[in-house]
């Protein structure tokens, strides 16, 4: 608490009976000719040693001209007439906002004494960082650089109010293209990974890549100026990518070509398919089934197929026995079912469930493999995230972007849930995840019909802290955002902000000038509220040292799409540069394509050594093609009933 | 048939014979006699006093100095009918530099005037106890409770006097050559070193120089216009050169309204000079000194050393 000599006096605290000071903020003035800004970090010394530290909440100004009218006269209603030779006396009137006393009790108002520009010593304890920052084991995570006053001074954030349990989460906020929301949280990621103490466990990261190629570069270096350079040695961060980056990305519509901007040759090796079948769709059909257009009776045949009939030996009444493991597994069933009713003269009722039930849940379930093509397959071939072997500091990225809503919410909802039930295990293979989704606002809204990846952003925010399932969200508007997701983020950041959106309850607490300040702030800049923090604090941060989703493109141009033997040929040369396209295709002249793609997941699964045997194996004897509509085989004719749910 | 309001026919009768309507002060209390309502001029420039045009306005020379001083005097006591005076007299000099101005010299001063010979001994020696300087107010041989704060109050007033003195005298001093402008006549300014180079500033006109045309003249000059340049006093020691300068139109005011009179020590780069020195004052027009009531005769520097000198004051505010 003693002061350095460098900070030398730049105001004096002035109270009056109208504006008196208070324990929690006060006026003080300075001269005209000031480094004093809206965010600047202050100290007052007072009598017997007490000491207030409080951040620059607003400044006006004003003159000793007592009305308007006073300068048209003297400028005799010219504008442009001179303004005199002397300037008229200027006030520079700043409100402070406490950040903290010292001593703490008892709580006083704020003495009328001298301001100081606060050191780095000064911003540390005003922010209260000495309590996990000057104690063994250190608990701080850099978030930045407080300026002010010009000086700098690292800002730290309690890793255990980042990943719990004491609190979690974080939310930032800011319009589009100016907030620099996603460096922000690739800069926050860097940090995280370097600067999370080791005693607090083991972390990895999960990023959903919703938008662009924004997330889509995370292991290639980025260029960096020297003063973002200068900002990461005082961070004491080491400006490199992440390491271990793993990136999955659903197939197109082909089921060969990735659904990712990553697809350049020098790239598109480390990723990986995101393949899920029937089961893994099937327990959430939640997500992906109207809750307005499936009703219980509906749910109650899906959970029938659930807990009865998928994954098990099922034998029906006509004596067939079944074993449904995929979407074309489910289909057969459902013709057998029909076949069944048919011929036995009963086309109403099959185990209490209504043909008209029976018909719409199959169409709605095998419609999902057509909507979410790419993603889910009729064949059961699965490509899933490592569940069980996440790897300490490793960052699993999900290229969804090029997916539409539905498939997105599969993805997210299934992978958060499958995050959540290894967390409750134990046995992810990391002690914390942080999950980075954007567009927060369409996931988690605010308003709108009460979805399941709601229900589950709720679950997480408010539970996630205690199994180490932490959400880090992004979006333009937290105003929008449902109040309990935004509301249970421990910290919470702000870039560029819109008008509009400040003007909304949320953001009441915060002065004018503070508004004004986020309205315009410049990218690398963010104000930040920390449960330590008692009053938002802005931080500049340095740019990633991560090729930026936009040049990253420019420099590794996604490769084109190419037909089926094509593809199949470039995504088995990835696993081996020598492979022979003409050999490749000679082997897979005969096989239908379902088959040619679970011997090339197989074959990508495995990473065998000669990659050609494994695939040729894998595929199989070819079975010769049977012309469709030949008239070679006899078919039942089904009773013909208009589908209803047929669109 | 509407009437017109009494008002409104005076002023008709006013205009209709050529005279002049002026502003709406409304007075309450017969003023104060003037204890010097007349004096002695003597032509310089012209015989006869003239309505010049001084030209554009012109900004004073950088570094020009502003000079300003306050009292203040309370009847702290009183031993039988002897009032006892607290009085406290300050002055300073503002210099403006890059259209700013910045405290160059400040002097200020407490004490204690009362009329020493009334007091006993005892009386005297706890005055003493204070640290405060005594000074002898005087006093007529009887005793009159208002005639002796009065006297007391004439103490005040020269120590004022004393500590500008002091405070200019450090000015000049300090920037020699530099240019002074003083709140006031700067009789007490005359015979001092640079006096050549100080400018007094006169708000109020309760003594006339001028009589006749003349006095017409000068007092009625258009704004932007100064008189010929006269001297005033018939004492060699005293005598200063002066003219008038409208600073505002007076129309719709009063005679004297945004009229002041400069004063400088008699030398005949004084006259040269007073359309240049005349120019200065039009450009202190701006900013104005509002909402001072003295606002169109009080020029801002002027105020601001005031402004100054009263935050200094504290308790005898």
């Amino acid at each position: 608490m003693t002061q350095s000599d460098d900070n030398r006096t730049i105001g004096r605290v002035v109270a009056t009976e109208a504006m008196p000071a208070g324990p929690h903020q006060f006026q003080f003035w300075t001269a005209t000719d000031t480094d004093l800004g809206i965010g600047a970090i202050v100290r007052v010394d007072g009598e017997r040693d007490r000491v207030v530290y409080a951040v620059v909440t607003d400044g006006r100004s004003y003159s000793d001209l007592a009305t308007p009218l006073h300068d048209v006269v003297a400028a005799e209603g010219d504008p442009a007439g001179t303004s005199g030779p002397t300037r008229r006396t200027e006030v520079r009137l700043w409100t402070g906002a406490v950040l903290r006393q010292y001593p703490e009790e008892p709580l006083q108002p704020v003495p009328l004494a001298a301001v100081r520009m606060a050191t780095k010593e000064d911003v540390e304890f005003a922010l209260r960082m000495d309590t996990y920052m000057r104690v063994e084991p250190v608990g701080g995570v850099p978030i930045g650089l407080y300026t002010g006053g010009g000086m700098s001074a690292p800002v730290y954030l309690d890793a255990d109010f980042l990943l719990g349990p004491a609190s979690a989460h974080l939310n930032i906020s800011g319009v589009s293209g100016l907030a620099t929301k996603t460096s922000a949280v690739e800069f926050f990621l860097t940090s995280m990974f370097q600067k999370f103490p080791s005693h607090k466990g083991s972390i990895a990261a999960v990023c959903i890549n919703v938008k662009g190629p924004d997330l889509c570069f995370l292991d290639q270096p980025g260029e960096l100026t020297d003063v973002d350079r200068e900002m990461y040695r005082q961070l004491e961060i080491d400006p490199r990518p992440f390491d271990r980056v793993c990136y999955y990305a659903p197939f197109k519509a082909d089921g060969v070509n990735l659904n990712t901007l990553r697809s350049h040759p020098d790239l598109v090796g480390s990723v990986q398919p995101l393949v899920w079948g029937l089961r893994e769709v099937l327990d959430y059909h939640e997500v992906l089934l109207n809750r307005d257009d499936i009703d219980a009776k509906s749910d109650a045949f899906i959970d029938f197929l659930t807990d009865r009939v998928v994954e098990k030996e099922f034998t029906d009444e006509w004596g067939t026995t079944h074993r449904v493991c995929t979407f074309s597994d489910l289909e057969r069933l459902f013709r057998s079912i029909f076949e069944g009713l048919e011929a036995a003269g009963r086309s109403d009722m099959w185990r209490t469930h209504h043909i008209a039930t029976i018909r719409k849940v199959r169409n709605r379930l095998l419609n999902i493999s057509t909507r979410c093509k790419g993603l889910v397959t009729d064949d059961g071939t699965v490509s899933d995230l490592p569940f069980g072997d996440f790897e300490d500091r490793s960052v699993q990225v999900l290229d969804v972007a090029g997916m539409d809503q539905l498939a997105q919410d599969l993805v997210f909802t299934r992978v958060v849930s499958k995050l959540r039930e290894h967390l409750e295990r134990r046995d992810l293979g990391v002690d914390h995840v942080i999950v980075f989704v954007d567009e927060l606002n369409k996931y988690a809204p605010g308003d709108g019909p009460d979805t399941y990846v709601r229900k589950m952003l709720l679950d997480i925010s408010e539970r996630g802290r205690y199994l180490g399932l932490v959400l880090f969200g992004a979006q333009q508007f937290r105003s929008q955002v449902h109040r309990r997701v935004v509301g249970n983020a421990g910290t919470t950041l702000y870039g560029r902000m819109d008008m509009d959106e400040l003007t909304t309850p949320g953001y009441q607490v915060l002065s004018p000038a503070t508004k004004i300040k986020l309205a315009t702030l410049p990218k690398g800049e963010l104000m930040v509220r920390h449960p330590h923090f008692t009053q938002p604090v802005f931080v500049r941060f340095p740019r990633p040292p991560i090729l930026p989703g936009p040049i990253g493109v420019q420099r590794f141009p996604p490769a084109k799409d190419v037909d089926f033997e094509d593809a199949v040929v470039v995504q088995l040369s990835i696993l081996d540069r020598r492979i022979l396209p003409g050999r490749v295709k000679e082997l897979i002249v005969d096989h239908r394509e379902e088959e040619v793609r679970r011997a090339l997941l197989a074959t990508r699964r495995a990473q065998p050594d000669d990659v050609l045997a494994f695939f040729k194996a894998a595929l199989g004897t070819a079975v010769a093609r049977e012309r469709v509509g030949g008239g070679g085989g006899t078919t039942t004719r089904l009773k013909q009933v208009e589908d209803p749910y047929a669109s | 048939m509407t009437t017109r309001s009494a008002g409104h026919l005076l002023k008709d009768a006013i205009l209709a014979a050529n005279g002049k309507v002026a502003g709406t002060s409304v007075l309450t209390h017969v003023p104060q006699p003037l204890s010097r309502p007349f004096s002695s001029a003597e032509a310089l420039e012209h015989e006869s006093v003239r309505a010049i045009d001084v030209g554009a306005a012109k900004t004073s020379p950088s570094g020009t100095g502003f000079l300003d001083g306050i009292q203040r005097y309370s009847v702290a006591g009183r031993f039988g009918l002897v009032p006892v005076i607290r009085g406290y007299v300050a002055a300073a000099v503002l210099g403006r530099r890059d259209e700013s101005l910045s405290v160059q010299h400040h002097a200020s001063e407490e004490f204690v005037a009362v009329s020493i010979d009334r007091l006993s001994a005892d009386q005297l020696r706890q005055l003493e106890t204070t640290g405060l300087p005594l000074y002898d107010s005087g006093g007529a041989d009887r005793e009159h409770p208002i005639l002796d704060i009065h006297l007391a109050a004439r103490v005040v007033e020269s120590r004022r006097e004393s500590v500008e003195l002091a405070v200019m005298q450090s000015h000049l001093r300090d920037r020699p050559g530099g240019w002074l402008v003083v709140d006031g006549s700067m009789t007490s300014y005359l015979r001092q070193e640079d006096e050549s180079r100080i400018l007094g500033l006169i708000k109020s006109h309760e003594t006339q120089f001028l009589d006749g045309d003349d006095l017409r003249t000068a007092l009625t000059l258009p704004a932007g216009y100064r008189s010929s340049v006269f001297a005033r006093g018939t004492d060699e020691r005293d005598k200063a050169y002066t003219w008038y300068l409208r600073l505002w139109p007076w129309d719709e005011h009063d005679l004297l309204h945004g009229l002041v009179r400069l004063e400088r020590a008699p030398t005949a780069e004084a006259v040269e000079q007073a359309s240049e020195i005349s120019a200065w004052m039009l450009s202190e027009r701006s900013p104005l000194s509002a909402p001072d009531s003295r606002w169109d005769r009080l020029i801002y520097p002027i105020r601001q050393v005031e402004s100054y000198l009263r935050a200094h004051v504290g308790e005898w505010l």
